[in-house]
């Protein structure tokens, strides 16, 4: 205990400064930022490059971030829905055949929305968190006498009620109850309340029309959907109320870094992107583990089936959230970033080799499709940075690094 | 040597739009089990599951692939391994209906010439919502010659035999390599388990 007040003490040490000294806080968050007095929300906005060094300018950065997120919440989301609604261009209507119209725009808008949706209501299922009602939803979009649509209403499918006529064979028609009641997939809430979802669901959106060439794939709710977590549920009230802009932005910083990764056309490319990504995470497993590396040759057992998964969600599919937040810790404060990602891809593979140089094709799939059951994260962490090491070794020999 | 617990490995293939219910229908095909709230697959998943058909133990591999387009470079190498494919889409949205030519094609460029097909119009429990009806299911098997089924992953109805289906349509133009010459009675099983269960 004595240990963990002196850990926190460091942490309020290194964020009291007035000049954020980056160095230290990288080697302190890379052993686990604490999730207490709201420490790991500010050590990730610094991790990802969104609060400045300076703490005096902090104040003033946050609140120009935050009007700027209302601004675009303002320009794509209510003020297109406010249009749609009233109709206020009369040259324009739904069935307008120029691509350019509004309402062109807002079925477009629809289809990449209709993805978004289906994703953000699968996030992060086994925790309950995503379902609740946030207590800061977007007073514009979801007030009582907005007319405005929310983003989940706008895709919601409707239907046409029918019912089936049946004769029988006096003639007679019967109406043959065949409607049933509409599964409740999802739980939807009421009027005037927002889940967390659906303000995963907003900043992608948001997201997606400021990259249209880009646009939405998926994945990327499993990369805002620990951030926006981090900062929801935080201790500090202040985090909690601005979570949706400041995970915006902070995930906007880190889709920068591995953008990459998400764009198809790079798939083949030689200097980045996933293939490229997959590549190196194999000759690091080659030379950390040469036999290991021959069995899943053997075996045809390729990176595509295992490490494109790990590499572009930063394993945020492999471990249960609060793993995925230790990991992340470790991730961000890494100066090299996303080079430890592959020496604890590397380490997950390593602590089942015994596993995985006697079993055959289905067991070896089945084992490291779901290596979070089989593998201590402590004991992972360890061995990651003793790979991290011997990298950085191997790395010098080959003259690599100054 | 290890014994072979297993006489013939068919390598299936799951495609459709995303959020049709492919890795659904797999989770009850495999399972027997169903879950709403799957969270989206990304690149390519994996599950096995041996059956019986015609007397012989077959190991079924089964891959379920990411619907959404920015995933095809990855999941098109598959395509190419793949004895049989299931087409999924769901009878309560029609884009993913339109959506089966475009995967027919894909199949087209990717696969191998004698691959076998099957199209699957999933979520059929949900009648109250439906937007694609079983006529134009029926209508397109006949288009292509591609047999077709209704499915529904979470009243399980027609999952079972969607896979086995396939797997029989494999069987039957497997040549007999690992099988003796009792081929033919083999075919008379076959014939009565397949036409048993509509």
């Amino acid at each position: 205990m004595a240990a963990y007040q002196a850990r926190l003490k460091q942490f309020e040490d290194v964020l009291k400064e007035e000049v954020i000294d980056s160095k230290n806080l990288r080697k302190l968050c890379f052993n686990g930022c604490p999730f207490e007095c709201g420490y790991r929300s500010v050590c990730w906005k610094l991790l990802l490059n969104y609060l400045p060094c300076k703490r005096c300018e902090w104040d003033d950065f946050l609140s120009k971030q935050r009007k700027l997120y209302t601004h675009f919440i303002d320009e794509m989301i209510v003020k297109p829905g406010l249009d749609a609604s009233t109709g206020t261009h009369q040259d324009d209507h739904p069935l307008n055949p120029n691509p350019n119209s509004n309402w062109g725009t807002f079925f477009k808008d629809n289809e990449m929305l209709l993805q978004i949706d289906k994703d953000c209501r699968r996030l992060c299922p086994d925790l309950f968190f995503f379902q609740k009602a946030t207590d800061y939803p977007c007073k514009d979009i979801i007030h009582a006498d907005s007319r405005v649509e929310t983003l989940r209403k706008r895709v919601e499918q409707c239907v046409l009620q029918s019912e089936t006529i049946k004769v029988d064979r006096k003639g007679n028609y019967n109406k043959v109850l065949s409607r049933r009641k509409v599964s409740e997939e999802y739980m939807v809430l009421p009027d005037g309340h927002e889940a967390h979802w659906e303000v995963v669901e907003r900043i992608l959106f948001i997201y997606s029309k400021l990259n249209p060439g880009q646009g939405y794939v998926q994945g990327m709710n499993e990369i805002v959907g620990p951030l926006y977590y981090c900062f929801a549920a935080d201790p500090i009230k202040e985090c909690r109320e601005n979570a949706e802009a400041d995970s915006f932005f902070c995930f906007m910083n880190l889709m920068s870094e591995i953008r990459d990764l998400f764009i198809k056309t790079l798939d083949a490319d030689s200097q980045c992107g996933i293939g490229y990504m997959m590549q190196h995470f194999s000759d690091m497993l080659q030379s950390s583990d040469q036999r290991l590396y021959q069995r899943i040759e053997e075996l045809n057992i390729k990176p595509q089936f295992y490490a494109f998964r790990w590499l572009t969600l930063l394993l945020s599919q492999e471990f249960p959230l609060p793993d995925v937040m230790r990991i992340w810790d470790s991730l961000f404060a890494d100066d090299r970033r996303f080079h430890f990602l592959k020496c604890i891809c590397c380490a997950m593979l390593i602590e089942v080799r015994d596993e995985i140089i006697q079993g055959d094709f289905p067991h070896v799939m089945k084992l490291i499709q779901n290596v979070q059951d089989k593998v201590d994260l402590q004991k992972l962490f360890q061995l990651s940075v003793i790979y991290r090491r011997a990298f950085g070794l191997i790395a010098i020999l080959n003259g690599e690094r100054k | 040597m290890a014994k072979k617990t297993y006489d013939l490995l068919f390598k299936l293939l799951l495609i459709g739009d995303s959020g049709v219910g492919k890795t659904c229908l797999l989770f009850r095909f495999s399972d027997d089990a169903f879950n709403t709230t799957f969270i989206s697959t990304i690149g390519i998943d994996f599950k096995i599951k041996t059956v019986e058909l015609g007397g012989k133990k077959i190991k079924l591999q089964i891959w379920d692939t990411a619907g959404q387009e920015r995933f095809h470079t990855i999941t098109t190498s598959y395509y190419r391994g793949a004895m049989g494919i299931m087409l999924v889409y769901d009878i309560t949205n029609h884009k993913t209906f339109e959506n089966i030519t475009k995967w027919l094609r894909n199949i087209d460029e990717h696969a191998n010439e004698d691959v076998e097909k099957m199209i699957l119009g999933n979520k059929c429990d949900m009648d109250s919502k439906r937007q694609v009806s079983k006529d134009r299911g029926d209508a397109i098997s006949r288009e292509h010659g591609v047999p077709f089924l209704e499915t529904s992953a979470k009243a399980n109805v027609n999952v079972e035999k969607a896979f086995m289906d396939l797997a029989q349509a494999i069987l039957n133009k497997t040549p007999g390599r690992e099988m003796e010459p009792r081929q033919g009675v083999d075919m008379t099983t076959k014939k009565q388990s397949s036409g048993g269960c509509c």
